[in-house]
């Protein structure tokens, strides 16, 4: 988005900043391998526990070492792609199950209508950290099995938005219209009523963002989300925590990271919300 | 109003149901229990005799039978850890979760509700941004990020608070603040929500047209209004008293039900997990319960349906 953009529709300030730090943290993510100075797992014995500029640090390590001398700024690239990768995949994967399901209710209406209410049902009424919690004692961990299983945050949100919504506009004419003229339900569902609810499906995805960040980063700090040598921003907090009184830094870099970010894209988020959101007008 | 509490009832024990039948399935996927217990390399025999033992041999849907029928006479299994009664482990853990979830509660409701109302009745004042700009923070740094702030600050600068473990009062204050000030944060937006949506309405425009003084406008329009939803979140703070803490109690070392849940996870001690998921999904529903039938008391509409 150009400046002169930007000018004419009168962001707020904090929506513009937000953006910034949200388009920082793609492209580091992006460029992660690129910009890292050295491997995650790199040691350097001479620069232990180094602090990071500004408290007796150089300019080899930017934002300090920890324990075992490997690059707190290096570790922080990698948890910060991690964590994106993780809370992206996640909000897709939750969006596309619970717009589905809803549109499934939606169209047959009758028992399958029922088992998705009844499914919705039951994943509103249990704290998600505990069945994720179960999830992982019973099946064990892997990365794709966490991806999937922090998908099903939410997805009962989405479900009851698209069947909601999707029951209002089969009523609307331009629904009749596409039908009238021969279209199969699914054509209908997908290039006619998808499009138009759009808006209000990504809404729920960036306010869904921040909240799978912040249970990936709470079930990797308890050490059974991302699992070593692969590193997240809430496993970097969770080994940083030892070194609490003695190397603050390797745990604040990734804090701040995480705070940061899921208050760029919550701003974001309501920004949006008021902006795109017709039920909310 | 009997049929909307029946209706309701019918739905608990349905989502019970699920989540009995959730922990089957998942327990079943997990892999041969057999193996499981008695390690890859037991012989066939002594997995064949365990497998009748436990009606493994069975089929799936007898197996289901048999373990709804077990977990209904109150049978939850044993920590495999050592040994003793996987609701005895839990039941034991409550009171010391509560001990601070309780006070954390408390904080939420006398910060977060008075909060979020006066955000909504003074909306885009400097109080409302202010309210706000906190309530977004609360939200957006993780418990255990302020948990552990707080303890470098509290414990190991000052050196006021212990930094975690339990005995003292002391040792419970940094665990409830870190937990009050998040859900206060949640609950203050919540209200204001409800309560601006509620002052958008017509019959607010109508009471005051016809000269009610504002101040009863809100008491008497408006708040009983806005207090239908915040209930609802209310409610499932008061579910998740049990399990609220489960992030928390790990920062602060604090030996409750989510420590022991943690750690049942991390070990794979299923029967402690699967003692727990019920546990909190039957809080949960009754809660959710009690949260529908109260609506029939403050919504006088819901009891002619």
């Amino acid at each position: 988005m150009s400046g002169v953009v930007l000018a004419r529709r009168r962001l707020p300030v904090l929506v513009v900043l937000a953006l910034g730090w949200v388009g920082l943290m793609l492209a580091v993510a992006a460029l992660a391998d690129v910009i890292m100075p050295f491997g995650i797992t790199q040691l350097d014995l001479r620069n232990r526990l180094s602090p990071p500029i500004g408290f007796g640090g150089d300019w080899l390590h930017p934002l300090g070492t920890d324990e075992l001398g490997r690059d707190v700024l290096s570790r922080l690239i990698a948890s910060i792609r991690m964590s994106l990768f993780v809370a992206f995949g996640a909000t897709f994967i939750g969006a596309a199950l619970g717009t589905s399901l809803g549109f499934l209710a939606a169209q047959f209406r009758g028992v399958v209508e029922q088992v998705v209410l009844a499914l919705v049902d039951f994943s509103a009424s249990l704290p998600f950290l505990i069945l994720a919690l179960s999830v992982l004692a019973f099946l064990g961990n892997s990365m794709w099995l966490f991806i999937g299983l922090l998908g099903l945050h939410a997805w009962e949100r989405y479900a009851r938005i698209a069947r909601g919504l999707a029951i209002a506009a089969a009523g609307q004419g331009y629904a009749a219209a596409v039908r009238q003229l021969g279209a199969s339900a699914w054509r209908v569902q997908l290039r006619h009523v998808l499009p138009n609810i759009a808006s209000t499906l990504i809404v729920s995805m960036t306010l869904a963002f921040p909240e799978i960040i912040l249970l990936e980063s709470g079930l990797s700090f308890l050490g059974l989300g991302v699992q070593p040598p692969a590193t997240s921003l809430g496993s970097m907090v969770g080994y940083g925590r030892e070194y609490l009184t003695t190397a603050p830094w390797v745990l604040l870099a990734p804090a701040c990271s995480i705070i940061l970010t899921t208050f760029a894209v919550s701003i974001l988020g309501d920004w949006l919300r008021d902006r795109l959101d017709p039920t909310l007008r | 109003m009997l049929r909307f509490m029946l209706s309701r009832l019918a739905r608990a024990a349905l989502t019970i149901g699920m989540v009995v039948t959730f922990a089957f399935v998942v327990l079943r996927l997990s892999g041969d229990p057999a193996q499981i217990i008695l390690g890859a390399e037991a012989p066939p025999e002594a997995v064949a005799a365990f497998r009748a033992a436990w009606g493994l041999d069975e089929p799936v849907w007898l197996q289901y039978f048999h373990y709804f029928g077990a977990i209904l006479s109150g049978d939850l299994g044993r920590s495999m850890r050592d040994g003793r009664d996987a609701i005895v482990l839990v039941a034991e853990r409550i009171p010391t979760t509560l001990a601070l979830t309780l006070p954390a509660l408390a904080i939420k409701l006398c910060l977060g509700v008075p909060a979020g109302m006066l955000a909504a009745l003074h909306r885009n004042s400097f109080l409302d941004r202010a309210v706000m700009a906190l309530a977004v923070a609360g939200f957006t740094v993780p418990s255990f990020v302020l948990g552990l702030l707080l303890v470098l600050v509290f414990a190991v600068q000052l050196g006021w608070l212990p930094s975690g473990g339990q005995g003292t009062w002391q040792h419970a204050v940094l665990p409830v603040i870190t937990l009050g000030v998040g859900g206060a944060a949640v609950l203050a937006r919540f209200t204001r929500s409800a309560m601006l949506e509620v002052l958008g309405q017509p019959y607010i425009r109508t009471a005051s047209a016809k000269g009610v003084p504002w101040g009863a406008v809100v008491r008497g329009h408006a708040l009983p209004n806005a207090a239908i939803p915040t209930v609802t979140i209310i409610g499932f703070m008061v579910g998740s008293l049990i399990a609220g803490a489960v992030v928390v109690e790990s920062v602060f070392s604090w030996p409750g039900v989510g420590r022991l849940l943690v750690v049942a996870v991390a070990n794979r001690d299923l029967a402690v997990v699967q003692c727990v998921l019920l546990l909190v999904a039957a809080t949960m529903v009754t809660s959710n319960l009690v949260v529908d039938l109260l609506y029939g008391v403050l919504d006088p509409r819901l009891r002619s349906r």
